[in-house]
């Protein structure tokens, strides 16, 4: 049914597993349990080889150098900062929500580790592939600003808690021409199902179909995952760090961790809705291009976070209630019309 | 019940954005400014008094400390302050060294005003563009003086040393590239949208808050008022110079950055001036070695980067002087601070903290 | 440079204010004037057309150990003109009316000059000390001024007198 080397891998595995076990529940579990590895260690080295590549790259965009004392080139410099992180003082403020503060860092690292169970990485290689996949994947997403807003109010500073009000306005303004551009897609589509969506594009890529619904998105995007030129919510020069001012070592990486891994979830996400996911000419085998387009997609993003400044909280939400969900909605009215042309066709 | 109310916010002394150790005590609603507090002092070495402990010629360095991205300025304030309680006449040469390095000086402080500027935006990597331009010009102070920042250049009587074969074609190699520089300011920050939304119609200061607060330098100039002591007092060589006094025109934080982006082409243009018609003579003028200016007192201001600094020393007759007394524009730019933030939104208020440009080394003192 | 403002100027401020005088001699005079007409003088160096005096570029004072001298440097936009005012005021109770009544923009350098020198100025909208720590006692831009010793107590920064030992 599907092809591609993953995929086979993955078959043969579990032969050799049902060879050994018998029992298919157990069977499945096994599988799940080694795909869930799999996508946690995707996750953290994309922390670490963006490290480095965000600090080469910002380093490029900024004509300087960027690390280069650790290992060849600075290969290495993210785990050093890696090992400086584990070994630094765990701090906690006097006067906090101790629960609510221990909580955030880690509830945040939830949702962004969950959502890639719902990628499809090569034909037929996604870990859940429900019916319902985009608006989980949504669902889950916007869930990222809760933990947000606990930190904020937990820290018991007013530079967090400032952070944290940010959010919940950036999320409710956002969200919104996010998910109405994501529409158009569905309505091409005719269904919420990721692989489904990849499916559709072996011919054209909906950037092509779609290109007002790929502007909107790539804004909300950078909105969603706080990057610049939208990261009120850690707008160092006002207030500091936002929701994680108060925060020090290792949780404090765990807020790190989950940015990066927000930033490559916007990139795969990206990849997969408007640049044909795996598709791609047949001399790559299908994860190989997938990889090549997010990695394409990140460093777009970063482009971006390193050439502009910061908006203001007042322009940006206007231009989110004001601009972007209008042409959302013109959008999805566009491709309806579209639609009936070609079916009249 | 729920109900709102307002909080008082402090912004430094350690903040990212606050310009060295200012603390700003910002009162919020929600987001909204409805007022703030500027508290210095977090950098005060008595600097005054230690001058008053000094010989004339042990004073300036301590000059170099005060605005110290823009150390010629100061030298050269002190140096005339004390040249005028003395009576020194300084040679032709010195003076066109002098006006060469002031304004290379008032280039590279605007250098730091661009690069805080665009940090505080939050885009980083502006200000690595305006450093990487300010270390040309710090690497031209290096060979004349053999110092960066706190360059102590600038003597009484004179400047330390000539200006070399190496300076004159190193600055004349500078000049060239001010263009293509100014150029690429353009494309990264002046025509971009952000950065025009930002500052565009913020923190607006009308010519009559301007004049009130007694603000000056590219402060007031911004507000649209002509007042610039180069052009007005024509010390030392600046008469000699046919340059044009950028205005502003509503005083937003919009014209004070293009006011200060169109000073570094007229600085430019002076500095060609001088290296055109630099005169052959002396570097020094003959001052005793032993400084004792005749009883007295004597104000003279000239203008620093960030507008007019005064210096005003009391003279006993002996080596040192009694009482001196700076003038520094920082301090008295910022009282415009509470106009420029109220009403405006807490991402303003960093703007207002970088274009109205206080330097704590000056505010302190 | 600006000119000095003229002597003959000077004449008709000495006749209007009986306790202005300056030093004919000199090669630009200072005025002075007692304290209790300071304000008026200024007024009328600010308000008066011909004067115009609209800048005070230089606000400070002066300890004379006898007594302490105000200093105000004038300049007149308008004129290109520079005048100088200087008020000598008692030393153990060194009081001036604040200049901020005239000139709103000597609201800081009014404030320095009373936490270094001392000088309380009437009617000013803020008298508080700006560089020094709000406990601190004394003055140190004062010519008998000795400095305190920073200590810490219960997590408070406080301010004594040195030992006379050294």
């Amino acid at each position: 049914m599907h092809s591609g080397i993953l995929y086979s891998t993955a078959q043969a595995l579990r032969e050799i597993l049902m060879s050994l076990v018998g029992v298919p529940l157990l069977v499945d579990i096994i599988m799940t349990v080694i795909c869930a590895t799999i996508l946690l260690l995707i996750m953290a080295t994309s922390a670490l080889v963006f490290t480095l590549g965000e600090r080469k790259i910002c380093a490029f965009i900024q004509v300087r150098i960027g690390p280069n004392r650790v290992g060849p080139g600075g290969l290495l410099q993210s785990v050093a900062d890696m090992i400086k992180l584990m070994d630094k003082e765990d701090i906690v403020p006097r006067g906090i929500d101790k629960w609510l503060w221990v909580l955030s860092p880690i509830l945040l690292l939830v949702p962004s580790a969950l959502i890639y169970a719902f990628f499809p990485f090569d034909d037929g290689v996604i870990l859940a592939d429900v019916n319902v996949g985009l608006f989980l994947l949504i669902a889950i997403t916007s869930q990222t600003v809760l933990p947000f807003l606990m930190g904020g109010y937990a820290s018991n500073s007013k530079y967090s808690l400032i952070g944290g009000m940010r959010t919940v306005a950036q999320m409710l303004g956002y969200e919104v021409p996010m998910v109405f551009a994501l529409m158009g897609i569905v309505m091409l589509t005719g269904s919420l199902k990721m692989s489904a969506i990849v499916e559709a594009q072996s011919n054209v890529w909906f950037i092509v179909l779609q290109p007002l619904a790929f502007l909107i998105y790539i804004v909300t995007a950078l909105v969603e995952s706080n990057r610049p030129p939208f990261n009120l919510v850690e707008g160092e020069s006002e207030i500091i760090a936002g929701p994680f001012t108060e925060y020090t070592g290792m949780r404090w990486a765990l807020f790190f961790l989950a940015e990066f891994s927000n930033l490559m979830c916007i990139g795969i996400l990206t990849t997969t809705l408007f640049l044909g996911g795996w598709h791609g000419p047949d001399f790559l085998p299908g994860f190989a291009w997938f990889w090549i387009k997010t990695f394409i997609c990140v460093l777009f993003y970063q482009w971006v976070g390193w050439t502009f400044p910061r908006l203001r909280i007042d322009t940006m939400l206007s231009f989110g209630w004001k601009v972007l969900l209008p042409i959302a909605l013109v959008n999805v009215l566009l491709t309806g019309v579209g639609i009936y042309i070609y079916n009249i066709m | 019940m729920a109900q709102t109310e307002k909080f008082v916010l402090n912004m430094g002394p350690q903040h990212p954005s606050t310009h060295g150790v200012l603390q700003v005590q910002v009162e919020l609603d929600g987001e909204n400014i409805v007022g703030a507090t500027p508290v210095m002092g977090y950098l005060h070495r008595g600097i005054e008094k230690l001058m008053e402990s000094r010989t004339y010629v042990q004073c300036v360095p301590y000059t170099d400390r005060l605005d110290y991205v823009s150390a010629m300025n100061n030298n050269l304030g002190f140096c005339m302050a004390v040249e005028k309680l003395a009576n020194i006449e300084v040679p032709r040469r010195a003076e066109y060294i002098r006006v060469i390095c002031a304004e290379l000086n008032r280039i590279a402080s605007h250098h730091v005003f661009i690069g805080s500027l665009t940090n505080d935006l939050g885009s980083a990597t502006g200000m690595i563009y305006a450093f990487r331009d300010r270390e040309k010009i710090l690497d031209l102070f290096n060979i004349i003086c053999g110092a960066r920042m706190t360059a102590h250049y600038i003597r009484i009587g004179g400047v330390a040393a000539d200006a070399q074969e190496e300076f004159l074609r190193d600055t004349q190699k500078f000049i060239d590239y001010v263009p293509a520089m100014l150029d690429e300011y353009d494309r990264i920050f002046t025509g971009n949208e952000i950065f025009q939304a930002r500052m565009q119609n913020t923190s607006i200061i009308t010519k009559e808050d301007a004049l009130k607060y007694s603000m000056s330098g590219p402060n007031i100039r911004a507000s649209g008022i002509d007042y610039d002591i180069r052009k007005i007092d024509k010390y030392g060589a600046y008469g000699d110079f046919d340059f044009e006094i950028p205005l502003g025109k509503q005083g937003d934080n919009w014209d004070r950055y293009i006011v200060r982006l169109k000073e570094i082409q007229q600085s430019a243009n002076i500095i060609q001036q001088a290296l055109d018609n630099l005169p052959e003579g002396p570097y020094m003028a003959k001052v005793p070695k032993v400084l004792k200016p005749p009883k007295g007192d004597a104000y003279h201001r000239v203008e620093n980067t960030r507008g007019e600094l005064g210096f005003y020393i009391v003279s006993d007759g002996s080596t040192k002087p009694y009482r001196v007394h700076i003038r520094r524009p920082s301090i008295v730019n910022l009282q415009a601070l509470d106009t420029m933030c109220r009403g405006m939104l807490l991402a303003d208020a960093v703007t207002a903290f970088a274009t109205i440009d206080p330097l704590m080394g000056e505010v302190d003192c | 440079m600006g000119t000095y403002f003229e002597i003959d100027k000077l004449e008709l401020l000495k006749a209007q204010f009986d306790t202005a005088e300056f030093d004919a001699e000199a090669n630009e005079p200072a005025i002075y004037i007692g304290k209790e007409q300071l304000l008026d003088l200024m007024k009328v160096l600010r308000e008066t057309p011909t004067y115009s005096f609209d800048r005070m570029s230089c606000l400070t004072a002066v300890d004379y150990k006898e007594y302490f001298e105000m200093v105000y440097c004038l300049y007149s936009r308008r004129f290109d003109k520079w005048v100088t005012v200087k008020v000598k005021l008692d030393h153990d109770n060194p009081e001036v009316e604040s200049m901020t009544q005239i000139w709103e923009g000597t609201n800081f350098e009014e404030r320095e000059t009373y936490d270094l020198m001392g000088i309380k100025f009437l009617h000013h909208p803020d008298l508080r000390r700006i560089l020094m720590p709000d406990n601190y006692d004394g003055h140190p831009l004062q010519k008998d001024f000795v400095p305190l010793e920073p200590r810490i107590e219960g997590g408070v920064l406080t301010w004594h007198k040195q030992k006379s030992s050294s």
